[in-house]
């Protein structure tokens, strides 16, 4: 039996709390120092796209919670009905797959007005109201989705651009994740400039900051609470569309990525933008090197753990929107 | 010419008749009384593949013995209801349904997928004295006298496979393995640890991932890295089984691959190419399977209910669509020869003999070395390949007890090592 399935199989949660659970990491990593530069650089690559779409999530996270203080717990919902939407609109009704995309950003961003509307606008003031208003629309979406689309086996979206592209000797990506990743990057940089360029972007940080201060400025804070839902919303609908050709459409596939883009949000700092997309690169490389070293349940248990360790140790974040925003 | 009265008498005493005494009721249409078999199975939910598709196929069997008179006990034709709860893969929710499936339906038989949500179902079972169905072996131990795994013994007929492959490719030397780390993931890697091991086909590395992932990139390129000539996918869910084979793909590779399962796989296809999923070996067949049709095969009539299957409940087909169907036949089997419905004589008549009907032929009770108890219908189990067509073909009925016979002590080593002893299961 190889020794390194001794370290995966017995990092279980009870491990936790074993003292020797990093030093067995290390030495699993040792273990590997014959690894090659292509596995280097073919991990490298799939980091890049994995932090992309953590960091589309977290950013639209991060938003929603700026503006409107909602922990939206629906997020990874919202995610999942883009992808929906792509498999509905593309693979079911034959729609060329970008239509579809903007199809799938355009419901998801009706989902979220909507939502704004309707559910988090009265409870203003309640972040409690409205985290388990978030909850309701978590599981009314599932039960949408489970409704529309039934269960069992995943929705089938087959990749509009099948091939790979080999980068270097051994390194090879799929065409389709190089759209994504294009993509991803244009929609980040784009929120970016809209963010630090456009009246109405800083309008959106000033309400993010000190909604009572810029209201006495004149902002409007419910146009601003719509745009920061809708654009929060859409994002987490386009990662969910984009992703679509290479992951698992079911009901159910937001739950994996919501724990993913709290980690992300929690250690950049609730509230952060600059914070979340930082540790979204950096927790992106962090654990598909550690899935590809180690293993993805170690991988996962890590990310938490660091999660707990920034909440106890510096609970504003790496980039605490207190002390930077 | 008109009706006359005495043609309406006639008439009139001759449906009196018919219907009193002519033909029995169940000819005429009447209400038979109905036995209710449960299953508890995830219908929803990260596993719903191996639930949902289960009850399609049950339903459909119940409606062809249905059809065809229902079944025949102390003299009276019984029709049969599946009465299904989805316990979404959760052992809280697996111990509420089997709860209402037994006390309040009155169920005679509860089939389950078994694995992480048996344990919390054992104690009552047991107090309840319910014959109860796993699709896994695993959940088999000396303190489960009422369960049976009557049709799949999962995992141990993967050596199948790997015996075949190693047979059919002398040239493959390596192997890599990724396994999701659950009760369905573990039993099988130490399965195919030593199915491995006695084929002289070398591990060269393992990755145990977390069933929540969602990413398989990293993990394919781990397992690349080593350049194994077999990729091994192990029990994978039926979607990782999917995305795990278009990573390999589009990281370029262009070795065997090996499963458990492979759950519509024309999904696959559509996403890679026939070229590349040519030769993959997994362990279940399509029923329209020419194969399925010899003499031994004890599944009723398997490439019409396949043919119905697909008719019905169009792309659903997975492995347990006949899985639970074949559990049900096994049931009427034992309750005809007991003559009655009653759990605890169906068990008995089913254990009466050191062999029973299982639906790829004939198969002994057998398990005690590696479960305690002589639960399992262990016989022959089908290796399937995918051919250039792009159509799972069988390759051969593999001989699980005779491989068992020879090589008993690897797999118990790896089972032992891995913690899959019953006795090491708390």
């Amino acid at each position: 039996m190889l020794e390194g399935n001794v370290v995966a199989v017995q990092c279980t949660s009870s491990a936790l709390y074993r003292p020797f659970a990093l030093y067995l990491l290390f030495v699993h990593l040792l273990r590997h120092k014959e690894t090659s530069v292509d596995l280097i650089l073919q991990t490298a690559v799939n980091s890049m796209v994995a932090s992309s779409f953590f960091a589309l999530m977290a950013v639209g996270l991060v938003l929603i919670f700026g503006v409107m203080g909602i922990v939206n717990f629906a997020h990874g919902e919202l995610y999942m009905v883009g992808a929906y939407s792509v498999w509905f609109l593309y693979s079911a009704n034959g729609w060329p797959f970008w239509l579809a995309v903007i199809g799938a950003f355009v419901i998801v961003t009706l989902i979220g007005l909507l939502m704004e509307r309707t559910l988090f606008r009265p409870m203003r003031g309640n972040p409690l109201g409205g985290l388990i208003n978030s909850i309701g629309v978590l599981f009314i979406l599932q039960v949408l989705a489970v409704q529309l689309g039934g269960v069992g086996l995943m929705k089938t979206v087959i990749p509009p651009f099948p091939g790979s592209t080999t980068i270097l000797n051994g390194v090879s990506i799929s065409d389709q994740r190089i759209a994504a990743l294009i993509v991803a990057i244009g929609l980040l940089v784009a929120m970016w400039l809209f963010l630090t360029r456009t009246r109405l972007g800083w309008a959106l940080r000033a309400v993010s900051q000190d909604s009572e201060a810029a209201a006495l400025q004149g902002i409007n804070i419910n146009r601003i609470s719509m745009l920061a839902m809708g654009l929060g919303a859409g994002t987490a609908g386009l990662a969910g569309a984009l992703i679509s050709p290479m992951t698992r459409v079911e009901p159910y596939m937001g739950h994996g990525v919501i724990i993913t883009a709290f980690i992300v949000t929690i250690v950049g700092g609730i509230g952060s933008l600059s914070g979340a997309v930082l540790v979204a690169v950096l927790y992106g490389f962090f654990y598909t090197f550690v899935t590809t070293y180690v293993s993805g349940t170690v991988a996962m248990m890590l990310g938490l753990l660091i999660m707990l360790f920034v909440l106890i140790v510096k609970p504003n974040g790496l980039i605490g929107v207190r002390a930077s925003e | 010419m008109g009706i006359t009265r005495r043609d309406i008498l006639k008439a009139a005493a001759t449906g009196a008749v018919l219907s009193g005494v002519g033909l029995p009721k169940w000819a005429l249409g009447a209400k038979r009384k109905t036995l209710k078999i449960g299953l508890c199975a995830p219908l929803t939910g990260e596993v719903s593949a191996w639930g949902l598709p289960g009850l399609y196929g049950c339903e459909l069997w119940a409606d062809n013995v249905n059809a065809a008179g229902g079944v025949k006990l102390g003299g009276k034709h019984y029709d049969i209801e599946i009465v299904s709860y989805d316990n979404e893969y959760l052992p809280d929710k697996a111990l509420q349904g089997y709860k209402k499936l037994v006390a309040e339906e009155g169920v005679k038989m509860v089939m389950m997928l078994g694995g992480d949500t048996w344990p919390g179902v054992q104690r009552w079972a047991n107090h309840a004295k319910m014959l109860t169905t796993t699709l896994l072996p695993s959940d088999l131990s000396p303190d489960t006298p009422y369960l049976l795994a009557p049709c799949e013994v999962h995992p141990i007929y993967n050596v199948t496979g790997v015996d075949w492959l190693s047979r059919k490719f002398p040239q493959a030397k390596t192997v890599a393995m990724c396994a999701q780390n659950d009760s369905l993931g573990i039993p099988s890697v130490a399965t195919y640890e030593a199915a491995f091991e006695v084929a002289k086909i070398k591990m060269v590395d393992l990755n145990i991932f977390d069933p929540t992932t969602t990413d398989f990139a990293p993990i394919v390129t781990s397992l690349l890295a080593k350049k194994p000539d077999v990729l091994c996918l192990d029990t994978a869910y039926a979607d990782f089984v999917n995305l795990i084979s278009v990573q390999a793909k589009n990281q370029g590779y262009k070795g065997k691959i090996i499963s458990c399962t492979c759950d519509n796989y024309p999904a696959i296809i559509s996403k890679t190419s026939k070229q590349f999923m040519d030769g993959f070996i997994f362990q279940f067949p399509d029923f329209d399977d020419p194969k399925l049709n010899q003499k031994f095969i004890n599944f009723h009539n398997p490439n019409k209910f396949y043919k119905d299957y697909i008719e019905r409940r169009p792309g659903t087909w997975t492995a347990v669509s006949w899985e639970y169907p074949s559990i049900l036949d096994l049931w009427k089997y034992g309750a005809e020869i007991a003559d009655s419905p009653e759990p605890m004589s169906v068990l008995k008549a089913l254990k009466s003999k050191p062999t029973a009907p299982h639906a790829f032929g004939t198969a002994e009770w057998w398990g005690k070395d590696l479960w305690g108890v002589d639960n399992a219908l262990v016989g022959n189990w089908p290796v399937v390949a995918i051919n250039a067509e792009g159509k799972a073909r069988i390759q051969e009925f593999g001989s699980i007890p005779k491989w068992w016979d020879k090589h008993s002590k690897v797999l118990i080593k790896h089972m032992r090592a891995r913690k899959q002893m019953w006795d090491q299961r708390a």
